[in-house]
């Protein structure tokens, strides 16, 4: 059984098989943490909309240019565990909802520890699934309030 | 095209933008700049285009000379999106990229882009 499941794993690296739909989230984290912007986009689909922390990116350009930079530091800085998924859909549009425990330490030296809420909707597009949505919240209250005021206050780096 | 919804963003100016993950606040992974392309370059002899034209955002002062040598550029928009190459020198705000990533053909004025200082690691798209 396990070689029939490493087989099935190396022919679909071997002959560049699509991702699923689980596996292009995964890639996409993965690329924010090898810093890889190309990579990262290249996951992206160019009508994606995002939700995150009450702010909204309404283009993938608008994602690209404001928050995807700092979403990369944070995914450096920090270790994101997956705790729950749960992956649905059919056809060419697919869901995968997860939430991750995400821990660190921020620049001032306090710790992160909190748990992150992720909702990403995908499409297929030709051969492969493509993420057109993300929604990030989390259960921190303080984050949340911190979220709010920066998203008034402070200037972009 | 979304070009309208990018150029709001950008008149809004990226001080009204911010929140996100970056409400951990969280050292910098790597230096990085972005900014918009205000000119294409001239094309060689067969009509391969390997440098343009730019204006940094947020504004700020030109770069110094061969500063972003050997940073990696991407595309954020237009049709090289998420294409991404070698800077192999600056003469203020003219980029240059080098041979090894194929030439630019298909950026656009408006086009807006990052620069950041890390190498490309091509084998790893390939």
């Amino acid at each position: 059984m396990r070689l029939a499941w490493a087989l099935a794993l190396w022919s679909a690296l071997a002959f560049g098989q699509a991702r699923v739909p689980a596996e292009v989230v995964d890639a996409f984290h993965a690329a924010l943490r090898n810093k890889d912007t190309a990579a990262a986009l290249s996951l992206l689909d160019r009508g994606l909309l995002v939700f995150e922390f009450g702010a909204v990116d309404p283009t993938v350009e608008a994602y690209a240019f404001r928050h995807l930079p700092f979403d990369m530091d944070v995914a450096v800085a920090t270790r994101w565990k997956l705790e729950t998924r749960r992956v649905g859909g059919e056809g060419n549009d697919r869901s995968v909802l997860s939430t991750y425990r995400v821990t660190g330490t921020q620049s001032d030296g306090r710790p992160i520890d909190l748990t992150m809420l992720e909702t990403v909707l995908l499409r297929r597009s030709g051969d492969a699934f493509r993420i057109v949505h993300f929604h990030w919240s989390t259960d921190d209250p303080a984050f949340l309030e911190r979220a709010r005021k920066q998203r008034s206050q402070e200037p972009a780096r | 095209m979304k070009v309208p919804a990018l150029f709001l963003v950008l008149a809004l100016g990226a001080g009204a933008a911010r929140a996100g993950h970056d409400a951990i606040d969280v050292d910098r992974s790597m230096k990085r700049h972005a900014g918009q392309v205000t000119a294409l370059g001239e094309p060689d002899g067969e009509g391969r285009i390997y440098s343009f034209r730019a204006r940094r955002l947020p504004a700020a002062p030109d770069f110094v000379a061969n500063e972003l040598r050997g940073w990696r550029l991407t595309m954020l928009a237009g049709q090289r999106f998420a294409q991404a190459f070698e800077v192999q020198g600056n003469m203020g705000l003219e980029i240059v990229v080098g041979p090894l990533d194929g030439p630019l053909n298909g950026i656009a004025v408006n086009d807006v882009f990052v620069l950041e200082e890390i190498a490309i690691e091509r084998a790893a798209r390939q």
